[in-house]
C-alpha cells in the first residue's frame, strides 16, 4: 500500500472541504473494508483519506412513524441488524443487514461506505431500492437528497461529487398494510456476495390482489434497477400462480444482466426468473397473515 | 509522509508506537508489539486468521488501519491467557474437542467464538455456523469447531472469563 497524508476532519463541511482541497487523490475512509482493499492492491493510491469516523452525529439511527427510518452512513452492518426499532418497523432491513459479507466485516463497514462504493453485487442498494429510499448528501455548505435510483450511475460509480458526502440513509414510512422483503441466490454456501438479489414492497387489495408493489433487483445488473415493467404488470393483479409465472418471465426479459465469474448473463436470467416469483410469493404469503 | 505517534491499548496495556499512516493494525500487533498470536493469513479480508476483538466486536486486523484502533480496546489471543497463566475456557474447549489440526487458523477462530460466546449465548448450531462464516480452516476441521463453542454455550458462564 502506497503511504498517505490521514486527515481527521471534526465536521461533514470540514470533511467536504479537505476533499475539495486534495482534488480527485483524496478519499473519504469510513469502516475501509472496501478502500483498503483496493490500496493495497494498488488499484487506488489516494495522497490522503479523510476519516470520517470522528465526524459526530454520523452513526446513529432514528425510526418513526412520521419521518421513517434515518440511518446515519457510518452505522455498522451489525448495528443496523440489531437495531430494535429497524427490527420492529422495517423487519426486512434487519434481515438484509444480517446476511451482508461476513460477522467480521459487518462489525467494521459502513452502510454509507457500502453504498458509495457502488459494488453491485452487495445487498442493501436492492433492499433499499424497493422501499423508496434515499441519501443525503452533504458538499461544503450545501445539502441535497438523492433517491438511489438516481444515486447509482455505473458500476462503482455513484452520482456524488468527489468532494460531496453520504450522510445519511433515507427509508420512507412503508405503506399502511404493505410488507417488504429481501431475497438473494449465492452460488454457493460459503459465498458471501449475492449472484441476484430482489426486493419488494407490496401493499395488498383484500386478500391477494396487488393495489401497489414496488421490485427492485440487485446483482444481476451493473447498478440496481426497479423493474417497472414487472410492478407495471402486477399492479392491480390478483397474484395467481399464472401471473407470477408471467410477471417473473417479464423479469427475465427486462434486464441486460453481465456475464462475469460468479455467473453468465443466461444463468443469472433464470436465476431472476426463479427469484422474482420467490420475492412476491413471500409477500404476499406474509401480507396475508 | 510523517509518522504518527498514536496509543493503543492491547490487552489492558497501553503501548505508544510511531507508525506510517498505512500501519495496519494487523503488523502493528505483530511487528510493533511482538504479539504473533495473531496471524496473517490472506491479507484480503477473507480468511479470518488475523481475527481480532475491538471494544468487544471481532473484526479483520488486516482490513483495518492502526489508526482506526486508537482509543478502542484491543483484544487478541494472548490477552486471553488467565491470570494464573492457564488457558481460557475456549482454548481448553477446543482441546478437548480437537477443534484443531495444523493450528495456524485457531487464533482466528477462538476470537471469533469469544466475540459469539459474550454477545448472544446460548447459540443454536445455525448460529454458530453462520458466527464462523468469516473464518476458514483449510484443514476443515469445522465440525469439531463448532461442537466446542456449542458445548461452551450450553455450559454458559464458563467461556465468560
Amino acid at each position: 500500500m502506497r503511504n498517505f497524508e490521514f486527515l481527521e476532519p471534526r465536521t461533514v463541511p470540514e470533511a467536504s472541504r479537505m476533499l475539495a482541497d486534495h482534488g480527485e487523490t483524496a478519499r473519504p475512509l469510513a469502516g475501509g473494508t472496501a478502500l483498503l482493499l483496493l490500496m493495497r492492491q494498488r488499484i487506488a493510491s489516494p495522497s490522503h483519506l479523510v476519516y470520517l469516523d470522528g465526524v459526530p452525529g454520523l452513526n446513529s439511527i432514528h425510526v418513526d412513524d412520521r419521518n421513517g427510518a434515518r440511518i446515519g452512513a457510518l452505522t455498522r452492518h451489525s448495528e443496523i441488524e440489531a437495531h430494535p426499532g429497524l427490527r420492529a418497523k422495517y423487519p426486512v432491513i434487519a434481515e438484509m443487514a444480517r446476511r451482508v459479507a461476513n460477522p467480521q466485516i459487518r462489525n467494521m463497514a459502513t452502510i454509507g461506505g457500502n453504498l458509495c462504493y457502488g459494488d453491485p453485487a452487495s445487498d442493501p442498494p436492492a433492499c433499499f431500492l424497493a422501499l423508496g429510499g434515499e441519501v443525503k448528501a452533504v458538499r461544503g455548505s450545501q445539502e441535497r437528497v438523492i433517491r438511489l435510483e438516481e444515486f447509482f450511475t455505473d458500476y462503482y460509480e455513484t452520482a456524488l461529487a468527489p468532494d460531496e458526502i453520504l450522510t445519511e440513509v433515507r427509508i420512507p414510512p412503508l405503506p399502511k398494510g404493505s410488507v417488504g422483503v429481501y431475497t438473494r441466490f449465492t452460488t454457493t454456501q460459503a459465498e458471501h456476495r449475492p449472484l441476484v438479489g430482489v426486493g419488494v414492497l407490496l401493499t395488498l387489495e383484500g386478500r391477494d390482489s396487488c393495489r401497489e408493489i414496488r421490485v427492485a433487483l440487485g446483482a444481476a445488473t451493473p447498478i440496481p434497477v426497479r423493474l417497472g415493467k414487472v410492478e407495471e404488470f402486477l399492479r392491480g393483479k390478483r397474484l395467481s400462480a399464472e401471473v407470477l409465472a408471467q410477471a417473473s418471465e417479464i423479469a427475465a426479459t427486462e434486464i441486460r444482466p453481465p456475464s462475469d465469474f460468479r455467473g453468465s448473463a443466461e444463468y443469472r436470467k433464470d436465476v431472476v426468473r426463479v427469484l422474482v416469483r420467490r420475492a412476491v410469493e413471500r409477500a404476499l404469503a406474509w401480507a396475508a397473515h | 509522509m510523517a509518522k504518527r505517534q498514536i496509543g493503543l491499548r492491547v490487552n489492558g496495556e497501553e503501548h505508544e508506537l510511531l507508525v506510517e499512516p498505512r500501519r495496519l493494525l494487523l503488523d502493528a500487533l505483530r511487528d510493533d508489539l511482538g504479539l504473533t498470536g495473531t496471524k496473517r493469513g490472506c491479507e484480503e479480508g477473507v480468511c479470518g486468521c488475523c481475527t481480532v476483538l475491538v471494544d468487544g466486536r471481532n473484526v479483520k486486523s488486516c482490513l483495518m488501519l492502526a489508526l482506526q484502533a486508537r482509543e478502542r480496546e484491543i483484544t487478541t489471543i494472548e490477552g486471553l491467557k488467565q491470570p494464573d497463566g492457564s488457558l481460557h475456557p475456549i482454548q481448553e474447549a477446543f482441546v478437548q474437542h480437537g477443534a484443531l489440526q495444523c493450528g495456524y487458523c485457531t487464533p482466528g477462530f477462538i476470537m471469533t467464538a469469544k466475540a459469539l460466546l459474550d454477545h448472544r449465548p446460548p447459540l443454536t448450531e445455525e448460529e454458530v455456523r453462520e458466527g464462523l462464516s468469516g473464518n476458514i480452516c483449510r484443514c476443515t476441521g469445522y465440525v469439531n469447531i463448532v461442537e466446542a463453542i456449542l458445548a461452551l454455550s450450553r455450559g454458559g458462564a464458563a467461556a465468560k472469563r
